[in-house]
């Protein structure tokens, strides 16, 4: 079959197309045709008969060869379209790889003007009322593991300074509670949403608020199958390798000393 | 008991001052099990086993050959288990590979024989407790950097298994018996290597308090795996070629040229991680004078190791000051000494 396609390729980049009318005012009034699964059996019977005058190939080798050089051009064949569908798995994965890479660079920018908008907001704060505190610059770039460290931080001691001023503010006499209640509302929102920014930002970073039991496992039940179980063994009568080694007692003494001599 | 418990109580009255203090120290390593105690004259005994088995098909003659030869074994499932340092020759001879009860440091999740077969082997190293629940530390790895694994599994099964012997098992950080081993000196200050079959594992402490401890997951079987494959040979052949006594700085043969170029990604990787972690590592303690570096670990005990080491370290800017880079004189006991230390002090 591929001998055809060849041929016919092979036609088609040697001949030219012409209309009838074409032909016709070259003068043809009739022309020859022969279909190209002609042409390859004449050729592949050319081949046979040569090579069979030649008397150097066996017939039956010359089919061998044939049928050989088919299976090594299916084979080829076949590589050539695993390779074409490799490139275009790899084309495709290389485009979720980029809007992967966008979503996340979206995610960065949203995440660093989020930060940006919530220090400008304790900043507000810190002018309102006056908290004296070293933030850190905010800055254009994304915000660095420290930072985020040092603002969770922050957030945590703006958010006490606040509570100590509301209680100090409950304080005084009862014609000012009135006049401040809703003050104090406003700084319990606000202390509120601080308090899940700062969840939510350590969350993000890992620190869980999550405390885990300090209750030792006990895996004594993995060893509880073989309790009267001897295997036989003869691991009694033999000596085991030992080595000396140098002594401890400078180390323990050097250890006490470091403990107070106790 | 009223005996024991004078002399429990005497022990934690006097530990240290003791001639012979109580308890013992542990090394469950992925390669060796090493277990240490303080011997009459002063010195230490350690008594090490590798950790690895064989099995064999079970018959009469071959019971009977092993015993002859003394060649520890177990009955298993029906099968001729032959435990230790003499399944590792066996496996070489008939060129297979040794079933390993742990695996990067911790028990391995594939070995179903695995804890019967480590039973019986720190059993044996072990001895009995000399009182009821003699102290006995025993070393287990820190949080890797470079895989996830649960330690906290590992610990509590060997906790268990310990105290099931009569003992009282406390767990200590491997790099951190290192430093009690060798770093006496310096006030137990400076910086513990223990460069083990499964893990390197790294420590840094002031006056014996561990400030930083991580571990990654390569040591010597990461070496012989990369070996045995581009030799094309089992993994216990490659454990042998490494173990024969070459200078990594002077490979003479193909085979010699492989272990010393792994040897040295392996430092490298070390280090690095080392160096990456110090840099970023929250409440380090900041030291006025250089500290000192002490290596040790079965892998550490190539020839050539800290020449090579000492090579890779100045090749890294490293962020803390640090003085002598040396290996343990024994290194391959020291983190069962170093726990052996932790248990005549007492120390938690």
């Amino acid at each position: 079959m591929e001998s055809v396609k060849d041929i016919k390729e092979a036609l088609s980049a040697r001949s030219r197309t012409a209309t009838l009318d074409e032909l016709r005012s070259e003068g043809r009034k009739r022309v020859r045709v022969i279909r190209a699964e002609h042409i390859a059996q004449m050729v592949s019977e050319a081949v046979n008969a040569a090579v069979e005058q030649s008397g150097l190939v066996a017939p039956e080798e010359v089919q061998r060869l044939v049928d050989k050089s088919r299976q090594e051009f299916r084979s080829i064949l076949k590589e050539r379209e695993q390779e074409v569908e490799h490139a275009r798995e790899v084309e495709s994965t290389l485009a979720d790889r980029d809007s992967q890479l966008n979503q996340l660079k979206e995610q960065l920018a949203h995440a660093a003007a989020e930060m940006t908008r919530m220090q400008a907001e304790i900043e507000g704060l810190r002018n309102a009322y006056s908290v004296p505190a070293a933030a850190p610059a905010a800055t254009g770039a994304a915000p660095s593991g420290d930072l985020l460290m040092s603002m969770v931080q922050e957030m945590a001691n703006l958010k006490a300074s606040l509570m100590h001023r509301d209680a100090q503010e409950r304080a005084p006499s009862a014609p000012a509670a009135s006049g401040a209640a809703d003050f104090t509302a406003a700084i319990e929102k606000l202390s509120g949403t601080l308090n899940d920014r700062i969840e939510k930002i350590g969350k993000k970073m890992g620190v869980s608020a999550a405390v885990e039991s300090d209750a030792p496992l006990d895996f004594g039940n993995l060893f509880k199958d073989d309790g009267g179980k001897t295997l036989e063994s003869n691991m009694d009568n033999i000596e085991v390798k030992q080595k000396s080694g140098g002594g401890i007692a400078a180390n323990l003494a050097r250890l006490k000393k470091l403990k107070g001599g106790k | 008991m009223t005996q024991h418990k004078n002399h429990d109580q005497n022990h934690a009255d006097n530990g240290a001052d003791t001639a012979i203090a109580l308890g013992k120290g542990l090394d469950v390593g992925t390669a060796n099990l090493a277990a240490a105690v303080q011997s009459e004259d002063g010195g230490i005994t350690v008594t090490v086993e590798r950790n690895a088995f064989l099995d064999i098909p079970s018959d009469v003659y071959s019971k009977n050959m092993l015993t002859k030869l003394k060649v520890p074994y177990v009955v298993h499932n029906n099968k001729l288990v032959v435990i230790g340092e003499a399944a590792f020759e066996l496996a070489n001879v008939f060129g297979r590979e040794t079933r390993r009860p742990m695996c990067d440091g911790l028990i391995s999740p594939n070995e179903q024989d695995a804890l019967p077969m480590m039973k019986m082997i720190i059993s044996k190293i072990l001895g009995e407790p000399r009182v009821a629940g003699e102290n006995c530390y025993f070393c287990v790895p820190a949080p890797s950097l470079d895989v996830d694994n649960n330690v906290v599994y590992h610990q509590g099964l060997f906790e268990s298994l310990i105290n099931k012997m009569g003992y009282t098992a406390h767990a200590i950080n491997e790099a951190h018996a290192v430093i009690f081993a060798e770093l006496a000196e310096n006030d137990f200050t400076g910086i513990g290597l223990s460069f083990g079959g499964g893990m390197a594992n790294a420590c840094i402490a002031y006056k014996s308090i561990p400030c930083l401890s991580f571990s990654v997951a390569r040591g010597g079987d990461w070496i012989d795996k990369n070996v045995a494959n581009v030799l094309g040979c089992p993994r216990s052949k490659a454990t042998h070629i490494k173990e024969r006594g070459i200078d990594i700085r002077d490979p003479k043969s193909r085979e010699e040229e492989a272990v010393a170029i792994y040897y040295r990604s392996l430092i490298s990787y070390v280090l690095q991680n080392i160096k990456t972690r110090f840099e970023s590592g929250q409440n380090m303690p900041s030291f006025n004078t250089p500290i000192d570096i002490a290596c040790a670990g079965g892998t550490s005990m190539v020839g050539g190791f800290i020449e090579v080491f000492r090579d890779e370290f100045a090749k890294i800017d490293f962020p803390i000051p640090v003085g002598r880079v040396f290996r343990s004189e024994e290194a391959l006991t020291a983190v069962a000494k170093g726990c052996l230390v932790a248990a005549a002090i007492g120390e938690a």
